[in-house]
């Protein structure tokens, strides 16, 4: 088997300008390592056949920019053409989209290859990648243990070296919660970085499509060709596109980080307490200067994100009827049946839950009551994030509060799945950046990650410190070798 | 029974008339194949997101301004939810915080008794799909889902059939001429809605909802008979339920639709797919400026000017005809004449050839000449028939026309003396029965002369010599 995809993207690229490889070379490998690494369950959908075809469609094209050829995963909440799209429901489980969404386009335009759907919970509603419906995904650090979620899939393969690069979305810590149980760097842009046409929605105010990929520079570099307005989404940024990659390798001295109080107390773990606590020791010693400050009503953004999360996803997910697409129950006596059996079949037990909380939340006088409400203190949180940004580069903490946990743990506990979100959501409720890069191992072996928070539209600056931290700390982040 | 006082609002949607849908750029058309107007946003497909069409933003400003009403400079949209077939995504994006217009006026005209009626608010929303049911079967029609409307909400204002119709009459009135909508309800570009209830003390009764009444008759027919049927439980000692009902035109009777459950639960909150829209003055004074006189103000001026009423309306029915006609308003002809020839040969011109008036070669040079010269008498409404076609279709001037026709207009009365003179002179019998006490003769002297010059002599000398002479 060959080894190409062990490479650096610029290796890689090096190799087929050169044609010492070709497309195909790389498309196979990475089908075979799929194959071989069924069991991760990292994937719901493998275009073999597609992927081959693009492969071998671009060897007559000219291997014009660095992500020329190389494969990527695709989480399946984001829609392909042609390509099944589920969602990880039975609901959506025969849905063949008619249209690509606009990162897919802008993927397939850089001559990407997609090479499969990746994992995730139903509908990314979950911590774990545990509801979906296609089974869970397999942490490749330990296979007894979850990937994290809700882009569990797009973690697993990557940290597993089945592809170089993955698409997630980030609702509530969905793309830095299993980046992190998995030792990859996966970054939430800015809200409207990053157009949302083409993400089946969740929690509209929420959602950002980010990248995931095994280290920060590649991880920029996806990150370079996703961005851009997108007239087609209109909460989608006016802001210019620009190379993230720019700062990398540049001196941390002076930098001013600060760290919420919040993100240190006792809720954390202490083998994640200490790594942190190595960094940022890591980080004085290298010129920086590191405060711990409070944030308003961070503690409540667990509380405010469901609130918000749910009321959103009651009403996006109200068109999956079984009327226009999708599942649809046979012979259904007239409309109620088909909408209550449809919807009771197709959808799992958390999304149901979830489902019925936000209709409830937006029920009546609820809807001032909660809503309304939520969205106000979500504004004071964002003002906090901003005012302590008027001090500070950067603010980092832990991801998540523990490494992976047993798969089928906390499953009988719908709270739980919230609580591993804690340290994450509140990025999501400021509209802010937030990545995460690893920072070490814990117990077992299992990964330990950093999260870095950024201003409004300064991932630039975010990916500045993560490569610092990632070249001082040289992990090695492949399991295969580690074991 | 004429104790009870009816009170009735009204709930208009109307369809603007904009080339595409609001959320999706699917083109806005009626009559077009089912579905053929139809995109993945329209369809509410998985990933897909709104975006806002700005000619609709602008159409419902010009509305809420013609309507008098306060303007929501900083607005948003919300989300409605309900599920039902014909609602694609199961929620329909509508305005319920922040209508774009709130507290506006109708002045409507009952008998010559002027009112106002008061605008609740006016707000933005999309229409839903057709649904068409055929025995166990429901189709779906995409092509409206996603068109735009402003829905019209009115206090409970009004309190006959007559002030009903009139509003409604009056709304249309608005919008067709600020070019707004098409406002045609036979084809659900303008759907009404009625609430009326009747009470004996000013405490209101029950209210029941009439869904969709199809004509500007029918609102008056329907009030009629619902309050007769509320009325009459009254009288009985039943109540009246909180229900909606559907005007039936066959049985000239409204029929229930569904009695309204409390608390109808729509879960609103705001749309986090559409940025908060804001208006700013510039946008409104360029809106309100391009705002054409509208009918109320044309009426008066034409009345003004000696058109009778039922000319004016008449003409005012046709906007392109109106518009045609105020280029004249400033003076200069006589706008009697010109809307008498515009309602009569030149409507009956157009009618047959299908043209706009606009499309035409009757320039504003050659309408004014022609008015003029049919108001001094230079040609008759013989000459004006005869050379209709030409003026028409023909670059010429109306003196070419003429000229080409070989029609001569006799004005020089030395001339037509003359004329006359030979015709009396050859029909002795017809002037001693003038003579004699028979007026009607004349008519028929008159005649012989036109015959004489082909119909190119100036009617109004002709006349008049005609009298001088038999009168000498």
């Amino acid at each position: 088997m060959s080894k190409y995809l062990d490479l650096s993207v610029e290796e890689i690229n090096g190799l087929l300008k050169e044609k010492k490889i070709k497309p195909i070379d790389l498309v196979e490998e990475a089908l075979e390592r799929i194959e071989n690494d069924k069991d991760l369950n990292a994937f719901i959908t493998v275009d073999s056949e597609g992927a081959r075809k693009r492969a071998l469609e671009l060897e007559n094209e000219e291997v014009d920019n660095v992500l020329f050829g190389i494969p990527i995963a695709v989480k399946d909440n984001i829609v392909t053409k042609d390509l099944r799209t589920t969602c990880a429901s039975h609901i959506l489980d025969n849905f063949i989209p008619l249209y690509d969404a606009t990162v897919v386009e802008k993927i397939k335009a850089k001559n990407m290859i997609i090479i499969g759907k990746t994992n995730m919970d139903e509908f990314a509603m979950g911590s774990t990648s545990q509801t979906s419906y296609f089974g869970a995904p397999h942490n490749p650090w330990d296979r007894k243990r979850v990937a994290g979620g809700s882009s569990g899939g797009s973690a697993a393969c990557i940290s597993a070296r089945l592809v170089p690069f993955a698409l997630g979305s980030d609702t509530g810590g969905s793309i830095r919660q299993p980046s992190s149980y998995c030792g990859i760097v996966g970054m939430k842009p800015t809200y409207g970085r990053v157009s949302r046409y083409g993400l089946v929605a969740f929690g509209s105010s929420l959602d950002q499509i980010g990248p995931m990929a095994r280290n920060v520079y590649e991880n920029a570099l996806l990150l370079n060709i996703l961005c851009g307005r997108d007239d087609r989404d209109l909460t989608s940024s006016h802001k210019k596109t620009e190379d993230f990659t720019r700062m990398i390798g540049e001196d941390i001295k002076g930098m001013k980080i600060a760290i919420p109080n919040f993100f240190v107390s006792d809720i954390v773990s202490p083998e994640v307490l200490s790594k942190l606590n190595e960094v940022v020791e890591l980080l004085k010693d290298s010129g920086a200067t590191v405060d711990y400050i409070d944030i308003d009503y961070i503690e409540n953004a667990v509380t405010l994100y469901q609130i918000i999360a749910m009321g959103e996803a009651s009403s996006n997910l109200a068109r999956f009827d079984g009327v226009r697409y999708g599942y649809s129950i046979e012979d259904p006596v007239g409309i109620d049946e088909l909408y209550s059996l449809t919807r009771g079949e197709g959808f799992g037990e958390e999304v149901k839950r979830r489902i019925m909380v936000g209709s409830y939340l937006l029920s009546g006088e609820n809807a001032k009551i909660y809503y309304s409400k939520a969205l106000q203190i979500r504004n004071a949180i964002r003002k906090s994030f901003l005012k302590a940004f008027e001090k500070y580069d950067l603010i980092i903490g832990p991801n998540a509060t523990t490494t992976a946990y047993n798969l089928g743990e906390g499953l009988d506990d719908p709270l739980k799945t919230f609580l591993d979100d804690i340290l994450v959501i509140p990025v999501n409720m400021a509209g802010l950046p937030g990545m995460n890069v690893p920072m070490g191992f814990g117990e077992g072996n299992l990964p330990i990650g950093l999260q870095i928070i950024g201003n409004s539209f300064d991932e630039a600056t975010m990916y500045k410190l993560a490569s610092f931290v990632e070249r001082k700390l040289d992990l090695n982040n492949d399991p295969k070798e580690v074991k | 029974m004429a104790d009870y006082k009816k009170t009735i609002g009204i709930e208009i949607h109307t369809e603007l008339k904009t080339k595409t849908k609001i959320f999706s750029n699917s083109v806005n058309g009626y009559g077009k194949t089912a579905n053929s107007n139809v995109n993945v946003v329209d369809l509410g497909y998985p990933g897909t997101l709104p975006t806002l069409n700005v000619e609709v933003i602008r159409l419902a400003l010009k509305a809420a301004l013609i309507l008098n009403c306060e303007i929501n400079k900083e607005m948003h949209f919300d989300r409605k939810n309900y599920f039902y077939p014909d609602n694609p995504k199961n929620y329909q994006i509508t305005q319920a915080e922040t209508p774009i217009g709130v507290n506006g006026y109708v002045e409507i005209e009952v008998n010559g008794e002027k009112k106002k009626v008061r605008i609740h608010d006016i707000h933005i929303e999309e229409d839903t799909c057709k649904s068409i049911h055929y025995k166990h079967h429901s189709f779906l029609d995409f092509n409206r889902a996603g068109v735009p409307l402003v829905e019209i909400v009115t206090e409970a204002d009004m309190h006959s059939s007559e002030e009903a119709m009139a509003y409604v009459e009056k709304l249309r009135e608005l919008f067709l001429y600020a070019d707004i909508s098409d406002c045609k309800i036979e084809e659900g570009s303008m759907r009404c809605d009625v609430n009326i209830s009747v009470s004996k003390t000013d405490e209101l009764g029950t209210r029941a909802e009439i869904k969709n009444i199809g004509s500007i008759s029918n609102v008056g027919r329907a009030i009629e008979k619902e309050a007769l049927r509320q009325i009459d439980l009254l009288e009985k000692g039943e109540e009246v339920a909180f229900a909606t009902y559907r005007y039936d035109e066959k049985s000239d009777q409204t029929i229930i639709m569904r009695v309204k459950e409390a608390g109808n639960d729509y879960r609103y909150f705001p749309e986090p797919d559409i940025p908060f829209v804001v208006i700013d003055d510039e946008f409104i004074e360029e809106v309100r400026s391009s705002i054409p006189m509208l009918a109320s103000e044309r009426r008066e001026k034409y009345v003004e000017a000696g058109i009778s009423l039922l000319n004016a309306n008449k003409i005012i029915q046709n906007r392109s005809l109106s518009n045609y006609l105020n280029k004249f308003l400033d003076g200069g002809i006589n706008l009697v004449v010109a809307s008498n020839i515009l309602l009569g040969d030149i409507s009956a011109y157009l009618n047959k050839t299908g043209l706009d008036i606009e499309n035409t070669k009757l320039t504003d040079d050659k309408f004014r000449d022609v008015v003029n010269k049919l108001n001094s008498g230079d040609i008759n409404s013989k000459v004006f028939k005869d050379i209709l076609d030409d003026l028409m279709e023909k670059d010429s001037s109306v003196d070419e026309i003429i000229a080409s026709k070989g029609i001569k207009i006799i004005s020089d009365p030395e001339e037509l003396k003359k004329i006359v003179n030979d015709v009396l002179s050859s029909n002795e019998s017809s002037v001693n029965d003038y003579k004699n006490g028979n007026t009607r003769a004349i008519k028929f002297l008159m005649g012989q002369i036109m015959k004489e010059t082909k119909g190119s002599a100036n009617p109004e000398l002709v006349n008049k010599l005609l009298e001088e002479e038999l009168n000498k």
